[in-house]
């Protein structure tokens, strides 16, 4: 059978050019965070291992200082976000069809269909004008515009989860002398506990990746890890900014990890 | 059972955030864009077609009747178009094989090719730009091993050309186009695929007749998947690119930097979206269809 | 034996309108204390609308229901000294069986030391004593079954409505369950109502069945009356296995008729009350396959021509073709040397007493 199967799937070089793409999918990344390990400055010839980019890294004030408020940002917005695409999915899922729901869930999914320029500038625009009205300039705006892009985000596998749920659970519950609040507390919330958290991965994830919208929201001295970077490209690039992002992709890769791992054993 | 009151209070935090922070700003953009330009920025309270007859034309400065088409402006959109045009194209010609190699893996590795694939999904466009930029730059990684092979005496200039951004949009925007794909060929029935050997066709024409008509919604979805991001594409060409090759995307932000011409910006945000959500609209009509064939 | 159950003009329309669908009619019906009660019907009939109305999970648009003399009608599921055996089971995933059966005790309040007690006492009616800390998705499905029994045992239940609880089950274990149910409903005394399509379950395992079917109760009394008795030809046919033969009336007397048998012989069948057939018209009689017995050819009330003969380990099922082409199926216990009739020999079928009834259509 195995052999059959194998024989039939076979098209004469997709093997190949599926092998390649993989490597060139993965080249680039390795590459970068080979060099972040060079003694020497160059980014293409090899000088010998070292951690000095990563002791520049750390030592550079202002990147410490860009990372821990794209850390705390990301922390921010993704538990806001989470929190409320848990109320949401618990409004829109499993409770048949009811009037504006398609309304809901347009707007809970439009951040992913605007591109991201177009909600930067958007932003821009409209935070330029409360900036006027109220002088505020604080990170509520970055907050905001994190949480909303989050919340698609966040809201998928909650819902995802919700759906897998056998009603009969609850009603089993109430069956058994549970109040409905009781229900949730005991059943329902402890169940979707894998969707919410696997939600607020994928905000965290989104809101730490985030660079166009945080360019034109920030205002003065609330760069993020990303918008430093960018900025920082158009200069000359140190093996230094290799090394922050190998520190970055490491983090992605365990929250992405972890994501993966939850979001597998809830089909157990 | 109590109404449907309820549904909607649980909605209502996350509709308000959604609404003040990324539904609202979009009607404000759609006013800007008909409002006049403020001279350091901003906006003047005026009603104005000009951002609008501005994205497409331009005035003499010397005589104001005569008006011609905005070269730059229209320069700026067709390669819009073409380059992502291209780097869909790409895409396609790169993802099925990969999505077929990986549909066609055991059961267990699979599920590592496909987290393969996902990761660079999840991470970061911006560093996953940054290293092409370090591949290809003039002292970067490749021009090294070509001029260390002896291939070239001196480096080829890559970075901010046309291809910088079309090699860089096709490598950050594959994996759209790879998960699709690979989600249509999983559903496939292979035992057509048998059925086409059984009944003597060739592999190409097993591939044209049979697995391409089965894996076409994947297609049509994944070339949307990438399209839409490569025409909203601003990242990539920004830091690629540079100011010769501008994307539509770049266009827009000038409007807010140095070309202090919010009303223009606008205006051609609202052309960018019109685009994008065509383009959606189309995907969401091709999915709903094939939906529904499957299940009827 | 006191009323466990009153239910009351009961009705159940689902929709509103041209779509609306009455899935129960005007229901009446009464369950005792301490009885194996069951809900007999086909697929749709409204046994599960009728059960969840019980349990408190559906408002009935009609009618009322009272446990043990209180109105409940209007009371949620939590408020009813009611629990259910759900059909997917719905144990909850996430909490080891001590914590699934002890959940109903802890909702209610009771000390933690009760809780303890009473769950260890279901886990060993149930016989899971050794497996309390494992998750629902470690152990068996039958085992799954005997955890959702003991978790809706465990708070002490006046009634315990099953939904189906052996449908997911193979014949063995099923065969396994009917009578661990059947123990564990006479230890504990507690009311049962059981829903089931299976007939078979149904006459082996309830002290009263309500045959049912689209939204009505056609037939309510002990499994020997139904099976005997049927009142109809629904619940003849759905119930065992049944002859259905168009006879002539010859005669009626006082609640008998006598009919003419196929081949010119005659016999007695008792009639349904009411019922006063004319003289010379047709009726349906009924007689089950066991019910009739096989002489020799040219002895009994009729002939028959042997058709085919299906061989089922306890009996053979003979299929034979009455003088006037009606068809009839005739039930032989197997015995040993006893040959099977060859296909187009001839026998005679002698009725037994009693066995022939007329029915209304
Ligand atoms: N929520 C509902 N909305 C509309 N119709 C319903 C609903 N619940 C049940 N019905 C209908 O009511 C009828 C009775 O359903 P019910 O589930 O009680 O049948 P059942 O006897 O339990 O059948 P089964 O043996 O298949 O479980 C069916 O025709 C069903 O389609
Ligand atoms: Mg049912």
């Amino acid at each position: 059978m195995a052999r059959s199967r194998f024989s039939i799937t076979r098209l004469p070089g997709f093997g190949l050019i599926a092998v390649l793409t993989f490597v060139m999918l993965y080249l680039p990344i390795i590459i970068l965070v080979v060099f972040s390990f060079n003694a020497g400055v160059s980014q293409s010839r090899w000088d010998g291992f070292s951690l000095q980019w990563y002791q520049a890294a750390f030592n550079n004030a202002q990147v410490r200082d860009v990372s821990l408020r794209s850390l705390w940002l990301a922390v921010t917005a993704a538990s806001i976000a989470t929190m409320l695409a848990t109320l949401a999915a618990l409004g829109t899922t499993r409770v048949g069809r009811f009037p504006g729901q398609t309304m809901i869930y347009a707007l809970i999914n439009q951040p992913l269909m605007v591109p991201e320029i177009v909600t930067g500038i958007a932003l821009l625009i409209f935070v330029a004008a409360i900036k006027v009205q109220t002088g505020y300039t604080g990170m509520g705006y970055l907050v905001a515009a994190h949480t909303a892009f989050c919340i698609p985000f966040a809201y998928l596998p909650i819902r995802a989860r919700l759906e897998t749920l056998d009603n009969a659970l609850e009603a089993a519950a109430a069956d058994l002398y549970a109040s409905p609040i009781q229900a949730f507390r005991y059943i329902t919330l402890p169940l979707m506990v894998p969707g919410i958290l696997a939600g607020f991965m994928l905000g965290f994830v989104i809101s730490l990746d985030t660079v166009v919208i945080t360019e034109f929201v920030k205002s003065a001295g609330q760069d993020t890890l990303p918008t430093y970077m960018l900025g920082q490209l158009r200069r000359t690039v140190t093996p230094e900014m290799n090394a922050i992002a190998t520190l970055f992709l490491a983090l992605s890769l365990i929250v992405v990890t972890a994501f993966f791992l939850i979001t597998r054993t809830r089909g157990r | 059972m109590h109404g449907h009151g309820w549904k909607w209070l649980l909605c209502t935090p996350a509709l308000i955030v959604l609404l003040l922070a990324a539904s609202g700003p979009l009607l404000i953009v759609a006013v800007y864009s008909f409002l006049s330009p403020g001279n350091m920025g901003g906006v003047v309270w005026e009603f104005s077609l000009e951002a609008w007859f501005r994205v497409f034309f331009r005035r003499d400065i010397f005589e104001p009747d005569l008006v011609e088409w905005n070269r730059a402006h229209l320069q700026v959109f067709w390669r819009s178009i073409w380059l992502s045009l291209q780097t869909t194209f790409i895409c396609a010609v790169l993802g099925f094989p990969t999505a077929w190699f990986i549909a066609t893996r055991p059961r267990h590795t699979r599920t590592i090719w496909l987290f393969l694939i996902t990761i660079p999904f999840w991470t970061n466009l911006l560093i996953r730009t940054f290293a092409i930029q370090e591949m290809i730059r003039n002292n970067g990684t490749v021009n090294a091993v070509l001029m260390w092979s002896g291939l070239i005496d001196s480096p080829i200039q890559m970075m901010f050309t046309e291809f910088a951004v079309l090699l860089g949009m096709a490598y950050v925007f594959l994996p759209l186009m790879v998960l699709p794909l690979y989600a249509a060929m999983e559903k496939m029935d292979f035992s057509l695929v048998e059925a086409g050997y059984d009944l003597y066709a060739s592999r190409l024409n097993v591939l044209w007749h049979v697995i391409l008509p089965q894996v076409k919604p994947g297609f049509i979805a994944g070339s949307i998947l990438v399209f839409i991001p490569a025409i909203g594409a601003y990242v990539t060409p920004r830091v690629l690119g540079g100011g010769r090759t501008m994307m539509l995307g770049n266009l827009i932000a000038l409007q807010f930097g140095q070309g202090r011409n919010w009303p223009l910006g606008a205006a051609l945000a609202m052309l960018m979206l019109v685009v994008v959500v065509g383009a959606l609209i189309f995907y969401l009509r091709v999915v709903g269809r094939n939906d529904e064939a499957r299940r009827g | 034996m006191s009323h466990e159950i009153d239910i009351t003009g009961l009705s159940k329309s689902f929709g509103q309108g041209a779509a609306a669908f009455q899935a129960l009619k005007e229901i009446d019906l009464t369950i005792t204390s301490g009885e194996f009660f069951t809900l007999l019907g086909p697929s749709g009939c409204g046994k599960t609308t009728l059960l969840r109305i019980i349990a408190g999970f559906e408002l009935p648009s009609t009618g009322t229901v009272r446990i043990n003399g209180r109105d409940v009608t209007s009371l949620g599921p939590s408020k009813r000294p009611v629990n259910t055996v759900f059909q997917s089971y719905a144990l909850f995933p996430h909490m080891s069986l001590s914590e699934n059966i002890g959940f109903g005790l802890k909702m209610l309040g009771k000390p933690k030391a009760e809780i303890r007690a009473t769950v260890d006492e279901m886990l060993q009616l149930v016989r899971l004593e050794a497996m309390a800390d494992r998750r629902p998705s470690e152990i068996s499905g039958g085992q799954q079954q005997r955890v959702a029994l003991a978790r809706a045992l465990a708070p002490r239940p006046r009634v315990l409505l099953l939904d189906e609880p052996l449908s997911a089950l193979d014949l063995k274990l099923r065969k396994e369950m009917q009578s661990e149910l059947k123990r564990l409903q006479s230890e504990t005394g507690i009311t049962f109502v059981f829903v089931t399509h299976d007939q078979e379950e149904a006459l082996t395992m309830s002290d009263r069945i309500a045959v049912m079917s689209a939204g009505q109760i056609l037939q309510l009394g002990a499994p020997q009356e139904i099976y005997n008795t049927p009142v109809n030809r629904f619940v003849a046919d759905f119930i065992g296995d049944t002859n259905f033969l168009k006879l002539r009336v010859k005669a009626v007397d006082a609640g008998m008729a006598v009919l003419e048998l196929p081949g010119g012989k005659a016999a007695q069948a008792s009639l349904p009350d009411g019922m006063r057939p004319a003289t010379g018209a047709l009726v349906t009689a009924v007689i089950r396959p066991e019910q009739a017995e096989a002489t020799g050819a040219d002895e009994g009330d009729l002939h028959a021509t042997v058709e085919s003969a299906t061989f089922f380990g306890t009996d053979t099922h003979l299929h034979l073709t009455l003088a006037d082409a009606q068809g009839f199926v005739l039930r032989r216990q197997n015995r040993p040397g006893q040959p099977v009739p060859a296909p187009q020999s001839r026998l005679g079928l002698a009725l037994a007493p009693g066995a022939l009834r007329v029915l209304e259509d």
